[in-house]
């Protein structure tokens, strides 16, 4: 049998990263520690060159159990540069508040190696065992701080809501399964293309419409994701809003526009709905927060509301506008969460009344907060509206309710962000002293910065990559 | 004498037959005749085993051990067994009820049903499963839930501790039980012990698997709970562990199983390491079964040795031992294995 | 179902399976929860058995009844409580649940009857293990080895979790 390892190049070198890591971490010495982040960030970076170079290589494995091709390879890159970020924002936190231990860095590395397995995944069983790596990377860095009662809570309710979601999707699989004799995602296409669409598979999409909402945290499956990021420590709260909720939406893709569109009659409403609710409640609970982290997580419920939006077509378009919108959010949320992180190492809270006089403390943070907050509420020129137009121009025709839904919600945003942003800018600090924050966490706060401030300005790069990209993906 | 079970099954199925009853039911009764018998040979067997543990012991001590009831104390154990009998079954006030009768007799079940797939000589097994040796694995691995059960539902401290030192040494012991038998596996290619036996024709697995048949050893004593593994029950700390609200018949049925066990770890020690019922040295005019039986006794008298020369080891060592010892080298012996099966292939020997 | 024997076992042991479940979401003692759990595998380990896959039952029996359970007999010894009596907290909101699930049930079972299903007419092989090596190690190895990647960061990340706990408990 001819089995390609050159396609399985990424993979690959994450698995010895990641062992490599931790190894490591078990062989040196406690105080020469402070290293492994260095080793894994670079590590990280070379594995994000060789993908890049990879860019061009395309290929089947196992007969279209493993897919590699441009819109997997998007993806992959998307998770690389946010645990890049993620770890390059965070060395300090890491060592001031998760006792710098060496596992931190491997399990990252591990869970991207999941998230890489999800985006890449043709099959049911692939699928399901990357969300699974994913996942149980996530519950150990979510309850990182056992001492913390509030990590280990939101640990027992990332258990619970993983074993639940797995539950869900497991059962969905198991039924399409029963509907068409295989778990090739790709010859499931087939078989809904030319048969009838029999009763069970509907009944099988419906469950993993309800299990991947579990992992985008849409409504009504969000109940876990504010208490969890509240709980998690702070880069691993970025990582999971962003990491975990891409691939998320790209397996969801993957697993609907591919693989069910011959259903795309049945589910393109429930998906509407989906994300019409996510909207509404997403963006109105978040008005009364104080917390900034649960600020932040009704945020994201709301974003997933967006991104759903490009899904309902199942077009060329909406895919492209999906994986334009994570790319851009991931800049936009790892900006925040790091602010969040670098504020929390001086004054130890996350209360957004605590935020107050920002500006004259930490002027930098406060200004790729406010950056990073518009471009979330969607005001141009920032990437944010760039992305939103590509999303909702998708279903103006056919879906228009959606788009007005959308933008009131998009303006009901805007309040919450700027409430943020008042606090910083408006009132004056308890305590005037500077918040230094290290250079790694300035190089990444600016890195945030000028890409969000970039794309929104010159999406046209981007736009055509992932423009290729949603090409590939049509291309079986 | 060869055909002296086999002929007896063909016997009886040719005289049901010939009663008319149909295949169908014949098959069935046959079966059940071969289950019977199986079951009557466990029970005698662990009873008597009671008496050779007594004299072996007795002889290692320099003394005689019984010696009154029945020629050469024989009838001890028989008489042992009526007495238990008529005492009264004691069920502790704050015990749970249903789960303490429950325990004595569930505990015989697993090594019986394991017992219907031991080939016992040529052409002697009740059911030759194709999965034979992993279904031996697998229920065996019950008994742990069940004397935790019974140790439970005692609701007595001594009971509760020597339950959970149960459920520890037996998860500990399992690992390296089931990696030392891989070893067998790779180099017969499959799992039925028919085929295994038939494999060692002319080099038994003793001989190619010295390693694994060690740590099946060691592994299969503390399975057993035995000394020097006895800990579960070491009556210096713990009185008899899980056992000690048992009264009567209740504490003769653990009793009892522990020798089923005995009998079931060394039937397949006897199978898989021992070439099962091949006669060695080309010695076939004893019966196949009769080479079984004593390869059997053989490694039972190994297993009573072991009891009367150690001494108890403690708790940290135990699992110790397990997990540092014997599982790292159970796994290297599937490496050299794999690798010696590989180099054997591909030089065409 | 090709005679009526083979449906009898099923429905037998379908009914042990559904229940066993119940009792171990129901009775209120936590260890009697876990031995019910027991007995539910062994009669999915059944189910298997009569579909002929004869490995899959005995590894439902060796890692759902022999391991998992016992992993559930340390976590409940850990409980710390007194008695076991009430040990498995449960809401009795029924009026709200049993509808929901029963609607639920009833809704997949009508699908499930009207769609066809499909059904792979091949022969079930004499022989159900040898050929599981080369389904594993070439038509699935990339899952497999995600799985044994898997294992290892859980197993890794568990003993990490309760280090920590260990250095705190020994630090206060």
């Amino acid at each position: 049998m001819h089995f390609d390892f050159s396609l399985l190049t990424t993979e690959l070198s994450m698995f010895i990263l990641g062992l490599a890591t931790f190894v490591l971490g078990l062989v040196v010495p406690s105080r020469s520690r402070r290293g492994i982040g260095a080793f894994a960030l670079f590590g990280l970076l070379a594995v994000l060159g060789l993908t890049v170079l990879n860019w061009d290589q395309q290929g089947v494995l196992l007969n279209g159990m493993y897919l590699v091709d441009r819109y997997a390879m998007f993806f992959k890159i998307l998770c690389l540069s946010t645990a890049i970020l993620v770890i390059f924002g965070s060395l300090r936190y890491v060592n001031e508040h998760l006792g710098n231990h060496f596992e931190y860095y491997s399990t990252i590395v591990f869970a991207t190696l999941g998230m890489m397995v999800i985006a890449s995944a043709g099959d049911f069983i692939s699928l399901y065992l990357g969300i699974e790596l994913m996942t149980i990377s996530f519950i150990i860095l979510v309850a990182f701080r056992s001492q913390d009662g509030k990590s280990l809570e939101a640990g027992i309710k990332y258990l619970l809501q993983a074993g639940l979601s797995s539950a869900v999707i497991l059962y969905g699989f198991s039924l399409i399964y029963a509907a068409t004799g295989t778990i090739v995602i790709l010859e499931v296409a087939h078989a809904t293309l030319q048969g009838q669409a029999s009763p069970l598979l509907i009944a099988g999409m419906v469950m993993l419409v309800a299990g991947l909402g579990f992992k985008v945290s849409a409504v009504p499956f969000h109940m876990w994701s504010p208490d969890v990021y509240e709980g998690a420590p702070t880069p691993v709260t970025a990582f999971l809003a962003v990491g975990s909720k891409a691939v998320s939406f790209a397996a969801l893709l993957r697993l609907f526009v591919a693989g069910l569109a011959g259903v795309h009659q049945q589910w393109d409403i429930l998906v509407a709905v989906l994300a019409a609710l996510s909207m509404i409640i997403g963006n109105l609970v978040a008005i009364p927060q104080t917390n900034i982290k649960r600020l932040l997580a009704y945020s994201s419920i709301a974003q997933a509301g967006y991104l759903l939006v490009g899904l309902v077509t199942a077009s060329p378009a909406g895919i492209k506008a999906v994986m334009f919108y994570s790319f851009l959010y991931v800049f936009a949320t790892v900006g925040a969460f790091t602010v969040v992180a670098v504020v929390y190492n001086k004054i130890k809270s996350d209360e957004i009344a605590d935020y107050a006089g920002l500006v004259q403390r930490a002027p930098l943070a406060a200004a790729v907060m406010l950056i990073c907050l518009l471009s979330m509420a969607g005001i141009p020129p920032l990437a944010g509206f760039v992305g939103k137009f590509y999303l909702f121009s998708t279903v103006v025709s056919g879906y228009l309710w959606l788009v007005y839904l959308g933008l009131i919600m998009s303006m009901i945003s805007v309040y919450y962000y700027l409430r943020v942003v008042l606090v910083m800018f408006r009132d004056d600090p308890k305590d005037p002293a500077p918040i230094e924050m290290g250079s790694a966490a300035n190089i990444t706060l600016i890195i945030t910065m000028v890409a969000t401030i970039f794309l929104g300005i010159y999406p046209n790069p981007l736009s055509e990559v992932a423009n290729s990209a949603a090409i590939s993906f049509f291309l079986k | 004498m060869e055909n002296l079970f086999v002929s007896m099954a063909a016997g009886i199925r040719s005289l049901l037959g010939s009663g008319g009853l149909s295949e169908w039911a014949t098959d069935f009764l046959v079966m059940f005749l071969k289950l019977g018998a199986i079951l009557v040979y466990i029970l005698v067997s662990a009873l008597w085993l009671v008496y050779m543990e007594r004299k072996v012991s007795a002889y290692m001590q320099c003394r005689i051990g019984p010696n009154r009831v029945g020629p050469m104390g024989l009838l001890q154990t028989t008489a042992d067994i009526g007495k238990l009998i008529s005492k009264e079954f004691i069920i502790p006030k704050d015990a749970d009820k249903k789960l303490f009768l429950l325990g004595p007799i569930l505990i015989f079940m697993p090594p019986l049903a394991v017992f219907a797939v031991a080939p016992f000589g040529k052409g002697m097994v009740a059911i030759d499963m194709n999965i034979g040796v992993y279904y031996f694995l697998a229920l065996a691995s019950l008994s742990t839930v069940i004397i935790w059960m019974a140790g439970w539902a005692s609701n007595n401290k001594y009971s509760l501790i020597g339950s959970m030192r149960v459920v520890a040494q037996m998860v500990s012991y399992e690992m390296p039980l089931i990696l030392s038998i891989v070893g067998v596996i790779i180099l017969t290619g499959t799992l039925n012990m028919s085929d295994i036996i038939h494999a060692q024709e002319n080099v038994w697995f003793i001989f190619l698997q010295p390693l694994g048949f060690l740590i099946y050893l060691i592994a299969a004593v503390a399975e057993t709970n035995r000394a020097p593994f006895d800990l579960v029950e070491g009556e210096s700390e713990i009185i008899c562990g899980p056992f000690t609200e048992y009264s009567g018949m209740g504490f003769a049925m653990f009793f009892l199983a522990e020798y089923a066990n005995v009998v079931l770890v060394s039937v397949m020690a006897t199978t898989l390491f021992l070439g099962g019922w091949l006669a060695p040295f080309g010695l076939t005019f004893i019966p196949s079964w009769i080479w079984f039986l004593l390869k059997v006794y053989l490694m039972i008298f190994l297993f009573m040795w072991f009891r009367w020369t150690y001494p108890r080891v403690r708790v940290d060592q135990l699992m110790e031992f397990g997990w540092k010892v014997l599982v790292p080298l159970s796994i290297a012996n599937i490496f050299v294995t794999g690798i010696g099966k590989y180099l054997y292939h591909s030089l065409g020997w | 179902m090709d005679n009526v024997y083979s449906l009898l076992a099923f429905v037998l042991l379908a009914g042990m399976i559904l229940g066993s479940a119940l009792l171990v979401v129901t009775l209120r003692n936590l260890v009697h929860s876990v031995l019910w759990l027991i007995v539910m595998f062994i009669g999915v380990a059944g189910t298997f058995l009569l579909l002929n896959a004869d490995f899959v039952a005995a590894v439902q029996v060796l890692v759902y009844a022999g391991a998992v359970c016992i992993m559930l007999v340390f976590g409940v010894m850990l409980v710390q409580r007194p008695n076991m009596e009430h040990s498995n907290p449960i809401n009795w909101r029924f009026k709200l649940a049993a509808p929901l699930v029963g609607g639920l049930f009833i809704v997949i079972g009508l699908l499930t009857a009207k769609s066809q299903l499909v059904v792979s007419g091949q022969e079930v092989p004499a022989q159900t293990v040898q050929a599981l090596a080369p389904i594993l190690l070439n038509d699935f190895v990339i899952p497999f080895e995600v799985a044994a990647i898997l294992l290892t960061v859980a197993l890794t990340g568990a003993l990490l979790l309760v280090k920590e706990v260990k250095a705190n408990g020994n630090g206060s």
